[in-house]
């Protein structure tokens, strides 16, 4: 697979692409990115028009997402005209409105996955965050019934001052559905580039029992004592992201626009669902040429790492988790780099056994690491389920 | 009876470069096929014979015909094995 990852990447070939088909939910989660209203949000036939092309561009995994999915009255009909196009076809939901018909219809059309947020094993917390009562109790019904049908899938829990406690209930809920997880610990701005749901965001101090976590991390701690793996794999990462790791990527900040994009529901094209450059929109060019000619398309592809001017010179740079979209949304530079990912590969960096580890950015502005201070480990509290 | 090799409809695939990818929504195991069995993919069509898929492996591919036969019945039962292709007797008439 990494070959082919590596290829694509070679080729810019448009290999995984996100598409939104509407931002309409029927949740109200209070870390959300989006706006909720419905500003025209693309008909079935330019869905099934931007699908043909995607699939004459050579893309293969198509994830479908929102908003919640299962708003669009045309869903299955949308992943049936997919499936013809021979896309491999996974989706994102709440699950809220997935029932035992909705389940079979899922696996009947050859869904490879399907993403699920959950973001407590206590229904009070999860449910606080929804604004929805009862939707853990659905989520979780409609897990079942996805399962019954023999479909793979994975819970996505993005980690906020809410539920930051509440990750050992997660893991253990997944161990008990024998379902895959990830720990999402970045809360992004809002879309429109408001950042108002940042103080959300856990200090990266407050991180520290997750990323010292041996399921997480097994380096962080005497190799001796850590336990065996769980059956539900665990990992940290972006909920977002497409699952695709290779090394392909080892030279190029990210995917995004070499072999990935994302597009939403109002047709509009960027290199990834976190990285406001708007490239292009489908409902005006078609998608291949918003893919090979857009200026700001390979403007974001031009990028290499050593290119980056400050991050090129990190010593902690394999630490860090930099996201390009995320250094244009909160650092205004998609070059940049930017405080939250300094101070995570920060801490990283320590737990890593790096002594004194400082990010470029904070050599250069003159700052110690102080705000990253680990303690011991042994000293360490536990974070409760 | 004449079998028809078909491409298994359950699965999400992608020719690069001439080679094939696939995915199976089962199990998540991506194939990779080679050349020859990239050009076997393409043909399998459900409705060619493997004596003609493996005619066009043989011009394809400048060898004997039986060679090519041998080539392609050993491929075609690999990939049957793994429920890729799905081996079927064409319809009469």
């Amino acid at each position: 697979m990494d070959r082919w990852i590596r290829r694509t990447v070679e080729r810019h070939l448009p290999w995984n692409v996100h598409l939104d088909l509407t931002y309409r939910c029927n949740e109200r989660c209070i870390h959300c990115y989006l706006d909720h209203e419905d500003y025209g949000e693309m008909t079935t036939l330019e869905i099934e028009c931007v699908l043909r092309q995607l699939a004459e561009a050579g893309t293969l995994f198509l994830t479908l997402s929102g908003g919640e999915i299962f708003l669009r009255q045309d869903l299955f009909e949308l992943i049936a005209y997919a499936r013809r196009l021979l896309f491999d076809v996974s989706v994102k939901t709440n699950a809220l409105l997935v029932d035992a018909e909705k389940a079979r219809r899922l696996q009947e059309l050859g869904v490879r996955g399907v993403q699920i947020s959950i973001y407590s094993a206590d229904p009070e917390v999860h449910d606080s965050i929804t604004k929805v009562r009862g939707s853990l109790a659905r989520s979780l019904a409609a897990i079942r019934l996805l399962q019954g049908q023999g479909l793979h899938v994975k819970i996505a829990c993005p980690l906020m001052t809410h539920n930051l406690a509440a990750y050992r209930g997660v893991q253990a809920l997944a161990e008990e559905l024998r379902i895959p997880y990830i720990l999402d610990l970045t809360i992004t701005p809002k879309m429109d580039g408001g950042t108002s749901i940042l103080s959300l965001r856990n200090p990266s101090q407050d991180l520290l029992p997750i990323l010292q976590d041996p399921i997480f991390n097994p380096k962080s701690c005497d190799r001796d004592d850590v336990s065996q793996p769980s059956l539900a794999t665990g990992a940290t990462g972006s909920s977002s992201a497409s699952g695709l790791e290779s090394h392909a990527y080892d030279d190029i900040p990210c995917s995004a626009g070499h072999n990935s994009c994302y597009i939403s529901p109002y047709g509009d094209v960027f290199p990834c669902v976190q990285m406001p450059v708007a490239t292009g929109n489908v409902r005006r060019e078609r998608f291949e040429e918003i893919w090979y000619h857009s200026n700001e398309m390979n403007r974001v592809r031009g990028v290499r790492e050593s290119q980056l001017p400050v991050c090129s010179s990190c010593t902690i740079r394999s630490h860090c988790e930099r996201c390009p979209g995320l250094a244009q949304m909160e650092g205004g530079d998609l070059l940049g780099a930017y405080e939250r990912a300094c101070e995570l590969a920060e801490l990283k960096a320590r737990i890593a056994g790096v002594e004194d580890p400082v990010s470029a950015l904070h050599v250069k502005n003159g700052r110690d690491a102080v705000s990253c201070k680990v303690p011991p480990l042994n000293v360490l509290p536990q974070a409760s389920a | 009876m004449i079998e028809s090799p078909a491409r298994n409809p359950s699965l999400a695939w992608r020719e690069v470069d001439g080679e094939i990818v696939i995915i199976s929504p089962e199990d998540s195991q991506v194939h990779e096929l080679n050349e020859t069995a990239s050009l076997i993919w393409k043909y399998a069509d459900g409705i060619r014979s493997c004596d003609e898929i493996a005619a066009e492996l043989a011009a394809e591919f400048d060898v004997a015909l039986e060679a090519a036969r041998a080539d392609a019945a050993e491929l075609i039962e690999a990939l049957e094995e793994k429920r890729l292709l799905l081996v079927a007797a064409p319809v009469a008439g």
